[in-house]
């Protein structure tokens, strides 16, 4: 590291997602060499919570640790519950809760490829895609009777059913979405503007991949053919065909291309899943107090493997519950990719797509970023705006 | 006076500020946003900064962690401003009551002049809040 | 439903560890619960991803269990979920990082550290990570001990 370290703090706040996280980058020019980071703005004490709730009231609770993959922690609160008691629930409840997971996936995904395009300067896809993410969330809603955090699952199954019209409804949105996302495919994979701030952006190779425990997306796309709904699968996933999406670039545009197929993929699965549901109860009722065991659950968030752990002690209360969601996973990986290293070269201005890259859901950036400049005794700030026009300076350098 | 009222009601541009929430308010405030809901029909316009804001809106559950910044935030806009809390989670902690980490509301921290109830709460209810926001202002 | 390869790789961590192997439970399919003693559990995680093939760690962390606290690794290879479980007395909390074998494990450990105090030797740097700066030293909230108060606001009325 030369003399002329510059330590840019990139804080709390961000304009498309929120949440804050503190970053302290050590700076040699342009080129990041060094990334600390610092957590905990958004931490709310959800665990001890959780061991003065019963295992009922949890679920709300479980829900809200995050707002947008919230169904990947509902089935995986509820199967970890439903996994103490050793009971099965009925077949047409885990093919819902596939049903539901995958409806959610498409939205995550699609909120995700929308503030990519914020991130990149293209807010016209912005608009664009989340006006079509309306129609998922409508489907959701007409399901479950909210649109966001709607506590589908439930223990010992699901709290509503599907009917012939919500069926019918379904199908129409999934038709229009298919066509729809094919269209952003075509748009993301040739346009020059995407092109150019996402090819060799952010390289994480897949030895770097597997040390540094990347999961979901990130990981596939560094060319690792790995997914919880493959090789542990839970719900209906035993029997739902489907393909493992993984790109071999390990840059930022794997990323998007793996995200952008994941969706047509969950599309192609809800239209299984609704032709091939069993009949059948849809919630089995179990007692209040489950027995005194430990279990593990795993689920296939949005943004990668989230898995759970609850020991219960023979009162209708956990003991402990932990909840790994798959963000905090990242976060190693995450700062390897935006450090420089041997022929990888890592600048300022790929600071938002690198931190937009791993979707993250509970990070945020602040809009404000600090330089200091030890060696000139100078110090400025940027806002996030100005960060991203120095993006497009750089990108018409390359 | 009242020209200025009237200016000040249509185009109130404002802040979004997140306190560690568990984001589905956060993207509620921009699905207000988004060609369905259109909340810029109505002048708002959302700005990076807090001294071009009017309006600032917070979400999430107000945490030890953040709370100076939320004050902060608030000091640096400059006068008239108001203060819209969206969601269970800013106007009373929500589903985070009992956290260890977690103040009871957003009101615990800076004056909050309008509360939008929800969890969260759906995007034509943030728009009435807007609406609402825009008359009490054009009243003086 | 066979139970193969879960017995297969409790029986190749028995011979590796010997009686120093305290407890074996496969629940379920794709399960394996081992204990083993705190002086062996860097040497069988060792083992397991750099020998078996369970490279992927899932997470780490720990639970509160009276005067013990029990410290967990979850590890993910050949298809099974393995929780390898050792306890450390409260009064001294100490036990191995994992952070030598798997470096991706870094932040979990400063999350467990931050929540109940536990001190992982030879890990790079175990300072704050998820609780606020004005947290007080020596106050572990998910401990069992800890009781929660109510965060007054500054405009609070009491």
């Amino acid at each position: 590291m030369s003399a002329a370290t510059i330590k840019v703090p990139v804080g709390p706040q961000h304009p498309a997602l929120k949440e804050p996280e503190n970053f302290t980058f050590h700076v040699e020019g342009e080129n990041i060499v060094k990334v600390d980071v610092r957590v905990g703005y958004a931490h709310k004490g959800i665990e001890k919570l959780m061991e003065s709730k019963t295992y009922l009231q949890n679920i709300p609770l479980v829900e809200r640790i995050c707002g947008i993959c919230n169904t990947a922690h509902t089935v995986c609160y509820t199967q970890n519950v439903e996994y103490l008691y050793e009971k099965p629930i009925p077949r047409r409840a885990e093919y819902l809760r596939v049903l539901i997971e995958e409806l959610n996936r498409i939205h995550s995904h699609l909120l995700w490829l929308g503030v990519v395009g914020h991130e990149v300067g293209f807010e016209t896809l912005f608009m664009y895609v989340w006006r079509d993410r309306e129609v998922v969330l409508d489907l959701i809603e007409a399901l479950t009777g909210n649109r966001i955090s709607m506590a589908f699952a439930t223990v010992g199954g699901t709290r509503r059913d599907l009917t012939s019209t919500i069926e019918h409804k379904i199908r129409k949105g999934l038709d229009l979405l298919e066509e729809r996302t094919k269209y952003y495919k075509r748009t993301v994979a040739v346009d020059p503007t995407i092109l150019a701030r996402s090819r060799d952006v952010g390289i994480l190779t897949p030895e770097e991949a597997v040390q540094l425990c990347a999961v979901g997306p990130f990981r596939r796309a560094s060319s690792i053919k790995e997914d919880v709904r493959a090789d542990d699968p839970y719900a209906a996933h035993d029997e739902i065909p489907f393909n493992i999406i993984a790109y071999d670039t390990c840059d930022f545009y794997a990323r998007i291309m793996v995200r952008v197929d994941e969706t047509l993929e969950s599309i192609n699965m809800v239209r299984y899943c609704l032709d091939h549901i069993p009949s059948g109860p849809v919630r089995v009722r179990l007692p209040n107090t489950p027995p005194v065991a430990e279990a593990v659950s795993k689920v296939e968030a949005p943004r990668g493997e989230n898995i759970h752990y609850v020991r219960s002690n023979g009162t209708d209360k956990p003991a402990r519950y932990k909840v790994r969601a798959p963000t905090s996973a990242n976060l190693a990986p995450l700062v390897q990719t935006m450090t420089s290293r041997g022929k990888y070269d890592v600048y300022v201005a790929d600071i938002p797509v690198l931190l937009a890259g791993i979707d993250p859901c509970m990070c945020c950036m602040d809009r404000s970023v600090k330089f200091i400049d030890d060696s000139k005794g100078k110090k400025w700030v940027w806002t996030m705006e100005q960060l991203k026009r120095c993006m497009s300076k750089n990108v018409v350098r390359r | 006076m009242k020209l200025v009222s009237w200016s000040r009601a249509s185009s109130p541009w404002i802040l979004h500020f997140n306190t560690g929430g568990c984001n589905a308010c956060d993207i509620e405030v921009l699905a207000a946003l988004d060609p369905r809901f259109d909340v810029e029909r109505f002048g708002v316009l959302l700005k990076g900064s807090p001294r071009h804001a009017d309006v600032m809106v917070v979400t999430g559950p107000v945490n030890r962690q953040v709370r100076d910044r939320v004050i902060r935030v608030y000091e640096q806009m400059a006068e008239p401003k108001f203060v819209v809390s969206v969601g269970n989670c800013c106007n009373s902690a929500g589903v985070y009551r009992g956290c260890y980490n977690v103040y009871s509301g957003l009101d615990t921290v800076i004056p909050v002049d309008a509360y939008v109830y929800g969890c969260p709460p759906k995007p034509e209810n943030i728009l009435q809040a807007i609406a609402a926001l825009q008359a009490k202002i054009k009243g003086g | 439903m066979s139970l193969q390869v879960e017995e297969s790789i409790a029986n190749e961590v028995r011979s590796f560890l010997g009686e120093n192997l305290l407890e074996v439970k496969v629940p379920r399919p794709r399960r394996l619960y081992l204990k083993v003693k705190r002086e062996d559990y860097k040497r069988a995680a060792k083992h397991m991803v750099e020998k078996m093939g369970l490279n992927h760690i899932s997470t780490i962390t720990a639970a509160d269990a009276g005067q013990e606290i029990d410290v967990m690794a979850y590890l993910f290879g050949r298809g099974v979920e393995v929780m390898l479980k050792a306890a450390v007395p409260k009064m001294n909390p100490k036990i191995p990082s994992l952070t030598d074998i798997v470096p991706g494990v870094t932040f979990f450990e400063r999350e467990a550290h931050d929540l109940f105090g536990v001190v992982f030797d030879g890990h790079p740097d175990l300072a704050r990570f998820i609780l606020p700066e004005d947290w007080p030293d020596g106050v572990y909230p998910l401990r069992k001990e800890y009781k929660v108060t109510r965060l007054k606001g500054p405009r609070e009325v009491s």
